[in-house]
C-alpha cells in the first residue's frame, strides 16, 4: 500500500548505500590501478598509462584467454550431460528418504569450500591418488596416468564444482514444469522416452540457458581448483592475476587483466544468451 | 501393473546413470575419509592401519587454530553485517519508490558475476588507496560485499511472503510504524533472516579467492590457512581437516533439510 | 387517481422501515479523487454516512469500493478532496491515529500470537491498564462467543471463530468507524448466513458506525440501513435496500441486483412522480424518473423481478412456451420463450409446492404487481 510517510526511509537506505559505495570505490580502484604505471614490489601506483593493456596483446596472454574460455565451456558443458539426469531424477523421484539423499549429497559440496573440495581431488587425481592406485591394482594399466597437473583433471574437479548448481538449477526449472503436460502426452499415447523429450526437455529451456550460464560464470572465476590441480601449468585468468600479484608484484597488470577477464566473460555470456534464445523460448510460456 | 521391458531398462538404466553420478560426487570425499584415518602418510588401498594421528595434528596446528579464530570472527562479523543491510535494504525495496532504486539494487547484486578474486584485488587495492591496513575492517568488508546478494535475496523472498494486511491490521489498531515493525513485522521475519544468515556464515566460512588477496599473515581464515599448508606440506593432515568439514557441514545441511524443508528452499519441489 | 394512491399507500408501508435518521454524519467523503497511474479510479466522489448507520458500497470487482474503504482507512491518500471522520478533517491523518477498526477478507489474524494477544493488540498499543485490557478482552470474546479459546493460535481456529476473532479485535478498541472488507466471502454458504446475521446483531447493539464493501448484492440487501452502488467510481443510487430492489435508478442496477426479465412496454402516461405503462392490456405503475422526456405511446422496456410474474391459468398478459426449469428448493425457475413479450427469456419464479409446468409447454403469464420499473427503451 503506497504511502505519502515512508517511516525508516532514511535509517535504512543507508547501510545499504555505504555498501554499494563501498563495492564501487573497489571496482573502481581495479580499473585504475589497470591504467596506472607500476612500481615494481610494491601497491603503490605511478601515472596513467595504456601499457597494461598493450601488454596484454601477447600471444601468450591470447592463449591464456582461449584456454580460460575452453576450460569454461567444457566444464559447463559436462555438468549440464551429468546434472541433467540428476535433477530429473531429484524432481520425479517419490520415495522421501531416497529425494532427501539425493538433494544431499549434491548439494553437500557446494557447502565445502574450494579448498577442501580441491584437495581431496589432489587426492583422488594424484600419481599414488585413488584412481591410479585402483587401476594399478586391477592391472588395467602398468604405470600411474598423469591427471593431476593436466587440463582434464582440472575439468573434472570444476566439473565436480558446478555440478551441485546447476543440478539445483535445472532440477527447479524440471520442477517448474507444469505435470499435466507430461501427463497429457502420455495419455495421447506418448512412451516415456518421447515425453520427455518432447515435454520435458523443451519446456526445461530455460533452466538450461541459465545453469549453462551460471556454470559458465562459475568457472570462470575458479581460482583454487586450477590453483591446485593445474599446478602452474594449466593456467586460467584468476591464476594468473594472483600470480603477477604476489609474485611478480605487477598489480596494475594483474589488475589490467581482471578488467580484460571481466569483459571477456560478460561478452561471452552475452553471446551465449543470444546464441541460446531459441532454446530459452520454446520453455517459456 | 506390469510395465513393458523397454520402460524397465530405461528405468534401470537411468538408475545406474544417477546412482554413477551421485558416486562421483561422493567420490573426493570417501576417498579423503580413507586417507585421513590411515595411518601411513601415504596413500593406500585398502589402508593398513587406522590411526587418528593426522587428526590430532590437524586440530593442534598453530596456523589452523589461528585460522580458525579469524574465521570466526570475520564470518560472525560479516554475516552478521551482511543481515543488517540485507534486511534494512529489502524493506526499502519492497515498501518504496525512488529514483536510484533499480541502479542501487543492481550494485548489491554485482558481486555475484565478479569473479571473487577481482573482487580480492579491488579490496586490496581501495585499502592501499586509503591506507587502512590489511587487518580485520578489509576482509570484513570484502565479505560483507560477497555474501550480500544472497542474504538479500532470502530476506526479500521473506518479505514479500509476508502477508501485508498483518502490517495493515496491526497499523489500524493503533500501532505506529515502529510498534509494526517489532511486534508483527520482526517475528514472522524471523525464519527468513535466520535462514540469511545461516547462509551467509557458510559462505563466508568458506570463502577462499577473495581472502587469499586481502588476508595478511596475521588475519589468515582458515581456508587460507588450509591452501598455504597444501602448498607445502604432502601428509593427510588435510585430509583430517577435510573430513571435519564434510561431516560438519552434512549434519548441518541434514539438520536444515529436515527443519526447513532444503528442497523448499532451493525450489526444486513439485509445483502443486 | 386509484393507482396512484395504491403507489403511495405501498411506498408509505414500506417507508417505516427506515426510521428517522439522525443528521450526525460520522464519515465524510469530500469530492475524493484517487488516480493509479493514468487510471482514474474516483473522481469527485463524495459520500456521507451517518452515527451508527450501516452502510454498504456494493458494486463489481473494479469499481473502486475497495479504494474507498482504503482511503477511509488511510491506507491510501486521496489525489484530491477530503475526508472527514467525526467532523474533524484526517486526510493527513495516519492510519494508526484514525480510531477506525478494519476487518479484512483474509482476517489478517497474527499467527504468532494467542487470541487473547491478537485481540489485546490494539489496547496494548493505546498503552491501557492490564487489567483493564484482561477485562475488556474477556468482555468481547464473551460478546463474539469465543471464550475458552484466548490461548489458542489463529491456525488452531475454524474459519468462523477466525472471522469472530477478527472481529473482536477491530470492536474491543471501540473505533470510532467499522471497516468490512468483504469479511464474509471466505465463509461457506451456511456460515456465511449465520455470521452475517450476528454481525449486524452486534452492529445494532453497539451502535458502531459501519462500512461495508461487498460484490454480493444479497449480503448487501440483507445487511444494511442503506446502499451506495457503485459502478466505476460513481455512485449510481444511494438508498435503502428495498428501494433499490424495488425501484432501480437504471438499467445496469436493475440487472446488477437480483434477477429479472425485461418485456416489451409502451407509456401510456406520466407525469411528476409516476408514469403508466402498457404490457398487453395491463397497466402498469412505475417511477416515473427514468422515463423523463418520453411521450405516450413510446416504447420502454418493462423491468419486473420474477417473483412479479406467474404462470396463469386462466389467460395472461403474454404467452411462451417454457424452455428450461430450475429448481432451487424453496422455488422453481421457469423460463420462457415469448417472443412477442421480450427479446431474451422471461423468468418466473413458481413457489413450492405450486404446479411447475413442463418444458416445451406452452403457458401464459400474469403480471401479478401492479408496480415495477421501466427505461427507455435499447435493443
Amino acid at each position: 500500500m503506497e504511502t505519502r510517510h515512508r517511516p525508516f526511509f532514511a535509517l535504512f537506505i543507508t547501510p545499504a548505500v555505504l555498501s554499494a559505495v563501498v563495492f564501487a570505490a573497489s571496482m573502481i580502484a581495479v580499473l585504475q590501478f589497470s591504467m596506472r604505471e607500476q612500481i615494481p614490489g610494491s601497491l603503490s601506483v605511478g601515472g596513467l598509462t595504456l601499457d597494461n593493456f598493450t601488454a596484454m596483446l601477447h600471444p601468450i596472454y591470447g592463449r591464456v584467454f582461449l584456454d580460460a574460455l575452453w576450460i569454461c565451456a567444457l566444464t559447463a558443458v559436462v555438468s549440464l550431460i551429468l546434472g541433467y539426469p540428476l535433477a530429473y531424477a531429484l524432481v520425479h523421484t517419490c520415495n522421501l528418504v531416497l529425494k532427501s539423499a539425493i538433494l544431499i549429497i549434491t548439494v553437500t559440496p557446494l557447502f565445502l569450500g574450494e579448498v577442501v573440495r580441491t584437495y581431496s581431488w589432489i587426492v583422488v587425481l594424484g600419481s599414488n591418488g585413488f584412481i591410479n592406485l585402483l587401476l594399478l591394482k586391477l592391472k588395467l594399466i602398468a604405470e600411474p596416468l598423469q591427471i593431476l597437473f593436466t587440463l582434464t583433471g582440472v575439468v573434472i574437479a570444476l566439473v565436480h564444482v558446478t555440478l551441485p548448481v546447476v543440478t539445483v538449477m535445472l532440477a527447479a526449472a524440471i520442477a517448474h514444469i507444469d505435470v499435466d503436460y507430461e501427463k497429457a502426452a502420455a495419455s495421447l499415447g506418448a512412451g516415456p522416452v518421447r515425453v520427455f523429450l518432447t515435454v520435458t526437455l523443451p519446456l526445461s529451456g530455460p533452466g538450461i540457458v541459465a545453469s549453462l550460464s551460471t556454470a559458465f560464470a562459475w568457472t570462470f572465476s575458479a581460482f583454487a581448483t586450477p590453483q591446485l590441480v593445474g599446478g602452474g601449468r594449466v593456467n586460467m585468468i584468476s591464476n594468473l592475476v594472483y600470480q603477477l600479484g604476489f609474485s611478480n608484484f605487477n598489480f596494475p597488470f594483474a589488475a589490467s587483466l581482471s578488467v580484460a577477464g571481466l569483459a571477456l566473460t560478460f561478452t561471452s555470456l552475452a553471446l551465449l544468451r543470444i546464441a541460446l534464445r531459441p532454446l530459452e523460448r520454446i520453455g517459456s510460456s | 501393473m506390469a510395465r513393458p521391458l523397454s520402460h524397465r531398462i530405461i528405468g534401470w538404466g537411468g538408475a545406474l546413470t544417477v546412482t554413477a553420478i551421485l558416486a562421483f560426487l561422493v567420490l573426493p570425499a570417501f576417498v579423503v575419509a580413507v586417507a585421513a584415518f590411515n595411518d601411513d602418510a601415504l596413500l593406500s588401498f585398502p589402508p593398513q592401519q587406522l590411526s587418528l594421528r593426522w587428526l590430532v595434528n590437524a586440530m593442534s596446528y598453530g596456523d589452523f587454530q589461528t585460522g580458525l579464530r579469524n574465521s570466526i570472527v570475520v564470518t560472525f562479523a560479516a554475516s552478521s553485517i551482511a543481515l543488517i543491510v540485507g534486511s534494512t535494504f529489502s524493506f526499502v525495496l519492497d515498501r518504496y519508490q525512488f529514483r536510484a532504486k533499480r541502479v542501487l539494487e543492481s550494485l548489491l547484486l554485482a558481486p555475484l558475476v565478479v569473479p571473487h578474486f577481482t573482487a580480492g584485488l579491488g579490496f586490496l587495492f581501495l585499502a592501499a588507496q586509503v591506507g587502512a591496513s590489511r587487518g580485520y575492517g578489509v576482509v570484513i568488508a570484502c565479505h560483507v560485499v560477497l555474501v550480500l546478494p544472497f542474504v538479500l535475496r532470502s530476506v526479500y523472498i521473506s518479505l514479500r511472503n509476508l502477508d501485508r494486511h498483518l502490517e495493515l491490521a496491526a497499523a489500524s489498531l493503533g500501532a505506529p510504524p515502529s510498534r509494526v515493525l517489532v511486534t508483527v513485522t520482526l517475528p514472522l521475519l524471523l525464519p527468513g533472516l535466520c535462514t540469511g544468515w545461516l547462509f551467509a556464515a557458510i559462505l563466508s566460512f568458506n570463502e577462499f579467492s577473495a581472502s587469499l588477496f586481502v588476508t595478511a599473515q596475521r588475519t589468515q581464515t582458515l581456508p587460507v590457512a588450509m591452501y598455504n599448508y597444501v602448498r607445502e606440506y604432502a601428509d593427510p593432515t588435510m585430509a583430517a581437516l577435510s573430513v571435519l568439514f564434510i561431516v560438519v557441514t552434512a549434519a548441518l545441511l541434514t539438520i536444515a533439510n529436515t527443519w526447513l524443508g532444503l528442497g523448499r528452499v532451493l525450489n526444486v519441489e513439485h509445483v502443486r | 387517481m386509484s393507482s396512484m394512491s395504491a403507489e403511495s399507500a405501498s411506498v408509505g408501508k414500506l417507508e417505516q422501515v427506515t426510521p428517522a435518521r439522525p443528521q450526525d454524519v460520522a464519515v465524510r467523503l469530500d469530492a475524493i479523487t484517487k488516480r493509479f497511474g493514468d487510471v482514474v479510479a474516483l473522481s469527485d466522489f463524495s459520500l456521507k454516512v451517518y452515527r451508527g448507520e450501516f452502510m454498504t458500497l456494493l458494486g463489481p470487482s473494479g469499481c473502486g469500493k475497495t479504494t474507498l474503504l482504503n482511503l477511509v482507512a488511510g491506507f491510501l491518500s486521496p489525489d484530491g478532496g477530503e475526508i472527514l471522520i467525526d467532523g474533524a478533517v484526517v486526510t493527513e491523518v495516519p492510519t494508526f491515529q484514525r480510531e477506525i477498526g478494519i476487518v479484512f477478507q483474509n482476517y489478517a489474524l497474527f499467527p504468532h500470537m494467542t487470541v487473547a494477544d491478537n485481540v489485546a493488540y490494539g489496547l496494548r498499543a493505546r498503552g491501557i491498564a492490564r487489567d483493564e485490557i484482561g477485562r475488556r478482552i474477556a468482555e468481547s470474546l464473551a460478546i463474539m462467543k469465543l471464550t475458552g479459546l484466548e490461548d489458542r493460535k489463529p491456525r488452531q481456529l475454524s474459519g468462523g471463530q477466525q472471522q469472530r476473532v477478527a472481529l473482536a479485535r477491530a470492536l474491543v478498541i471501540r473505533p470510532r468507524v467499522l471497516l468490512l472488507d468483504e469479511p464474509f466471502s471466505a465463509l461457506d454458504k451456511h456460515l456465511r448466513a449465520s455470521m452475517q446475521v450476528e454481525v449486524k446483531e452486534i452492529q445494532r447493539k453497539l451502535g458502531v458506525t459501519t462500512i461495508f464493501v461487498t460484490h454480493d448484492q444479497s449480503e448487501a440487501l440483507s445487511l444494511s440501513d442503506r446502499v451506495a452502488v457503485i459502478f466505476e467510481g460513481r455512485i449510481r443510487q444511494l438508498d435503502a435496500p428495498h428501494q433499490i430492489y424495488r425501484r432501480p435508478a437504471d438499467r445496469s442496477i436493475a440487472s446488477f441486483i437480483g434477477e429479472g426479465s425485461v418485456l416489451r412496454a409502451r407509456l401510456d402516461r406520466i407525469d411528476d412522480r409516476a408514469a403508466t405503462v402498457m404490457v398487453g392490456s395491463s397497466r402498469i405503475i412505475v417511477p416515473a424518473q427514468p422515463l423523463t422526456g418520453l411521450t405516450s405511446g413510446a416504447p420502454v422496456d418493462l423491468f419486473v423481478r420474477p417473483e412479479q410474474l406467474r404462470i396463469a391459468t386462466d389467460h395472461g398478459v403474454f404467452r411462451g412456451r417454457v424452455v428450461a426449469t430450475s429448481f432451487q428448493g424453496d422455488h422453481v425457475d421457469v423460463y420462457v420463450d415469448a417472443p412477442d413479450a421480450a427479446a431474451a427469456r422471461v423468468q418466473v419464479r413458481v413457489p413450492f409446492l405450486e404446479r411447475v409446468p413442463s418444458v416445451g409447454d406452452a403457458v401464459a403469464i400474469a403480471i401479478d404487481d401492479c408496480e415495477a420499473t421501466a427505461f427507455p427503451h435499447q435493443e
